[in-house]
């Protein structure tokens, strides 16, 4: 961990967001807190439906009807020219925060497929992007930096007279993580960006990211349901099940040692590509029905270490060793007199690092 | 008609399968006609009691592969065996064969009819292929016990947008198995569920592929998924089978440039290199080489001769099979040199 990691570049407390109103309100992100520091890279893990695009869409006040942000509060710690400022995101007008998008935080969403305007060149979507920010800047100049900007995820200039229709899904992914790095934001946000393509694909992308990274220094929130592909890219994991976080901790601990039942089953949810077959059973029963959440801990229904506690009270977010990690679940509560499995005990730290 | 079978006695056997399509010229007015040989000369062998894994990216072939196989898309070449007999293609599907060789898609959602209960889904099939009435109902609480949906009055009545992914896929499965087949195809069947029901999804196939000694197909872009339930794995690159071999081989020492691309792309936290290692070159995959190696341009290790020769199936023993100019013997390329003078 450097410096840098330690200046805040974002803060978010007991942020919740809810679909639809009164009875009808479904919880989709239940309060959440958590910072994230100068280019540290935040993996965000999660099965479907869990509230990971709901969290960043609601993060970035990008969230659409009927979707409600319902307590909180988001503090963007500007940079650049702005060094030092605490924006405060949820009572920013829109304006202001036209300001602040691209400049300082940039998204790439899911469904980046589709993101890009089919009846418009590449160039011309780089163009509108570079020139919303600096109106007086030459067409040659901005052309020039488009092209540098592709060049930064490894496409040829060329491709800025091409049609989106033109391009593979993995050059369209491309183009939008380099309009995303465009203005060079602080904080680049990425919402599965490589679901949708083929590993080999995903990987050259990922090593790319994580030279830019490297390069550019900007901080990352990461969005995945693949747990594997974050233990490696990511400094820190965050887990959510049913709009909550139930496991926050350094990337290659929560590997290592994973400490709620769920990140445990999420983890034995992927064969190895490695090592002896052997049977692996996944998570019994199925993911949670948001709008008749199970009462006490969401999780409870599917967990193999359920006790009646777990049944009735919902378990809070609190750290654990030192603090420098934190998890959601009763088994690891100072007062539990629960036996806590091998496989979720600090025993089990021991595996750190065994790897075939 | 109920023969006796044993496991690893071959059920279907597909010899040079090929398939072409009128291709479209990507650039507007003048369209060139191209054909597109969605898969090109593929010959793999289903046995009974063993899952055969077909892995490939997407557009690689894999459906049109499947359905060729379930004799939904007629071959362009090639032949079809079933229990050794020799089908004929040009005709229509028998009943008989929809029978005994049932595809499960994908999208459990689309494959489901959204009106329909799940108890008329399961006896339908039943009924097109003349079961007994009164057999219907016993049959179909049969194959929900053997998808593990029990207490089964409580799922018969239900409608799709009652039941979970994971519980659909299993109902689709449920309806393939209903008219008991002896190949059951399986064409990426846990692509679209939740991460954690998966697994439940590709227990329940092996255990059924042994329960029944079904001969299984798993269609899959997922590498390690086909590591843990295969017997048998092959690798697809645009359109050909670039390596197989049986157990867990092909992930284990893959030969092939491309299956070794592959492995090594696999997100795997055990390496935590966080850099890739030999990186393809860059090109849009469909532009495929039609004349030599069709993975030439992107090929780390690409030589001279693989860009204008296609390479041989090279045997490499034990059933391990690579389609590559690096493992060819020197009597192989000689010929090429040969035929090229
Ligand atoms: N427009 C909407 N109206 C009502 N509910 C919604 C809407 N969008 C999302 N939800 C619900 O909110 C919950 C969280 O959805 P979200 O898209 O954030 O999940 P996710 O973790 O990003 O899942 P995925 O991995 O599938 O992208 C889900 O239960 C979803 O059904
Ligand atoms: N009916 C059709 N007409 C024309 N081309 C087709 C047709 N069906 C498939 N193709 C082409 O054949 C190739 C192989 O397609 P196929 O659907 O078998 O790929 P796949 O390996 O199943 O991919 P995915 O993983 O995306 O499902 C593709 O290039 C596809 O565009
Ligand atoms: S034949 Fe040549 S081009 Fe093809 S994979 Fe092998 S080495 Fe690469
Ligand atoms: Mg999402
Ligand atoms: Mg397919």
């Amino acid at each position: 961990m450097n410096e840098d990691s330690l200046v805040p570049v974002l803060d978010v407390t007991n942020f919740s967001v809810d679909y639809g109103y009164g009875d009808d309100a479904v919880r989709a992100v239940s309060d959440v807190s958590f910072s994230l520091g100068r280019s540290q890279v935040l993996g965000v893990a999660g099965e479907s439906g869990s509230g990971k695009s709901t969290l960043v869409y609601g993060l970035t006040r990008l969230l659409r009807a009927p979707g409600v942000i319902t307590s909180g509060e988001v503090t963007l710690h500007l940079a650049g020219e702005r060094n030092g400022e605490a924006f405060n995101v949820l009572t920013a007008s829109e304006d202001e925060l036209r300001q602040v998008r691209w400049s300082q935080v940039s998204i790439v969403m899911q469904s980046a497929l589709n993101a890009l305007n089919p009846l418009r060149r590449v160039g011309k979507e780089f163009d509108e992007v570079l020139r919303r920010h600096d109106r007086t800047s030459s067409k040659t100049a901005r052309q020039e930096r488009a092209i540098e900007l592709l060049a930064l995820v490894g496409l040829a200039a060329d491709r800025l007279q091409r049609f989106p229709h033109e391009l593979s899904g993995g050059q369209r992914q491309r183009v939008m993580i380099a309009m995303a790095l465009a203005l060079r934001p602080e904080l680049v946000i990425m919402d599965e960006p490589t679901t949708a393509l083929d590993v080999v694909t995903q990987r050259e992308i990922v090593s790319e990211l994580y030279e830019l990274r490297q390069k550019l220094g900007f901080a990352m929130i990461f969005i995945t349901h693949d747990l594997s592909l974050l233990v490696e890219l990511a400094d820190e994991i965050m887990v959510m099940y049913a709009g909550e976080i139930v496991e926050r901790a350094p990337a290659v601990e929560l590997h290592g040692a994973p400490r709620h039942p769920y990140t445990l089953g999420l983890m034995n949810s992927f064969p190895p590509l490695q090592g002896d077959r052997v049977r692996m059973t996944g998570i019994p029963g199925s993911p949670p029905n948001l709008k008749s959440p199970p009462g006490g801990c969401a999780f409870h229904p599917r967990c193999p270490s359920a006790h009646d506690r777990c049944r009735t009270q919902a378990p809070p977010l609190v750290a654990i060793e030192d603090g420098h990690r934190s998890v959601a679940c009763w088994l690891h509560d100072s007062s539990s007199t629960e036996v806590v499995p091998v496989s979720l005990s600090r025993r089990a730290a021991s595996r750190i690092g065994q790897g075939a | 008609m109920m023969e006796q079978v044993t496991r690893g006695d071959i059920v279907l056997e597909a010899r040079g399968l090929s398939r072409e399509f009128a291709g479209r010229n990507e650039s507007g007015l003048f369209r060139k006609k191209r054909r597109v040989r969605a898969v090109d000369d593929v010959s793999i062998t289903l046995r009974a009691g063993e899952v055969l894994a077909i892995v490939g990216e997407s557009g690689s072939g894999k459906s049109v592969l499947a359905r060729m196989l379930a004799r939904i898309v007629v071959p362009t070449e090639g032949e079809l065996l079933l229990r050794g007999e020799l089908i004929a293609l040009r005709e229509r599907r028998t009943a008989a064969y929809a029978g005994e060789v049932q595809l499960v898609l994908q999208d459990p959602f689309a494959s489901a009819n959204p009106v329909r209960r799940v108890r008329h889904s399961l006896e339908r099939p039943l009924l097109i292929h003349g079961t007994p009435k009164e057999d219907v109902v016993v049959r179909a609480r049969e194959v929900l016990a053997s998808v593990a949906l029990t207490p089964q009055d409580e799922y018969l009545d239900r409608y799709p947008h009652e039941l979970s992914g994971g519980q659909l896929q299993r109902v689709n499965i449920a309806r393939g198995l209903s008219v008991n087949p002896k190949v059951l195809l399986a064409d990426e069947p846990i692509s679209m569920l939740d991460v954690s029901v998966r697994l439940g999804v590709l227990n329940l196939l092996r255990e059924l592929c042994d329960t029944r000694l079904l001969a299984m197909m798993y269609i899959t872009h997922d590498i390690a998924s086909a590591r843990y339930i295969a017997d048998e794995s092959a690798v697809m690159y645009a359109g050909q089978v670039v390596e197989r071999a049986r157990g867990t081989r092909v992930m284990d020492a893959p030969i092939h440039p491309y299956t070794q691309l592959l492995v090594d792309s696999v997100p795997n936290p055990e390496k935590l290199s966080k850099q890739s290692s030999p990186t393809a070159h860059n090109v849009d995959s469909t532009h495929f080489n039609y004349e030599g190696c069709r993975f030439s341009p992107r090929c780390p290790q690409v030589m001279d001769i693989c860009r204008g020769n296609q390479p041989p199936e090279v045997d490499l023993g034990d059933g391990h099979m690579a389609r590559c100019w690096l493992s060819a013997s020197d009597a192989q390329r000689t010929a090429v040199k040969i035929l090229a003078k």
